[in-house]
């Protein structure tokens, strides 16, 4: 079975970058959820999002119960999420390789 | 895509940060590990990917140029993947082409290319001996940027 980054640089790197602690995030490209577990437990709420259906169905297979009440995973695209949602909601948008 | 940095802009608060992750477009180092011997492969094309990571490139340049966002901090850092044998690394990169690339003619002219690397790497990890791994190296720009 392959290994991504086992040293952690990827996860090191974000936490440089930002502090999740109590904050309010929306995650777009989130895949099966392998960034989201990252910070998940730090925030106060996240909404984690993809285009790509089998990937949220693998997400929300992993998503335990403890973050049921504060993590949802949403099969999406961001255009459409966008439409839907009010302004000035976030404290932290993350893009993990959704600009590409 | 820029029009979607302006939607991100709009669902931020205005003391919100936006952090983007993407690989940089270059080819990725291979390399066969054993215990703290290197030996270099060889460069991985990735061309079924190249035109997405510099639209990436692109975008974050113009929503800065047009004072949309501003850079507060950015770096690069190295994200390697590690494999138990060549056929594993072949197998998983195939999945991710068939999944993710979207321009299904680069897709399959990449395929020679690689398959002659992944003959490379088997001979360097062979000689290597066992519990040699291989590894891909991908380099990815992380940027944090606050609205203005």
């Amino acid at each position: 079975m392959e290994r991504l980054d086992p040293e952690n640089n990827e996860s090191r790197a974000l936490f440089d970058m930002v502090n999740f602690s109590g904050q309010h995030v929306l995650e777009v490209g989130c895949g099966d959820g392998r960034v989201t577990w990252f910070y998940a437990d730090l925030a106060a709420h996240v909404t984690a999002i993809d285009p790509v259906a089998s990937q949220i169905t693998l997400a929300k297979e992993h998503l335990p119960g403890r973050l049921k009440d504060r993590l949802e995973f949403q099969h999406s695209a961001f255009e459409d999420f966008a439409v839907a949602s009010p302004p000035s909601v976030y404290d932290i948008v993350l893009l993990s390789d959704s600009l590409c | 895509m820029v029009h979607a940095l302006e939607e991100v802009h709009r669902l931020l608060k205005s003391t919100g940060v936006m952090i983007d992750m993407h690989p940089v477009a270059e080819s990725l180092p291979m390399e066969i590990q054993q215990g703290g011997k290197i030996d270099p492969v060889g460069r991985l094309s990735v061309i079924q990917w190249i035109n997405d990571y510099q639209q990436a490139d692109i975008a974050l340049t113009e929503i800065k140029q047009r004072g949309i966002f501003v850079v507060e901090r950015e770096s690069v850092f190295d994200a390697p993947t590690y494999y138990d044998s060549v056929e594993e690394m072949s197998t998983h990169l195939k999945q991710s082409i068939d999944k993710f690339a979207r321009d299904a003619e680069w897709a399959a002219k990449d395929i020679s290319q690689e398959e002659a690397l992944a003959a490379r790497a088997a001979k360097l990890r062979q000689a290597a001996g066992s519990g040699a791994e291989v590894v891909l190296h991908e380099r990815i720009h992380i940027s944090r940027l606050r609205p203005t």
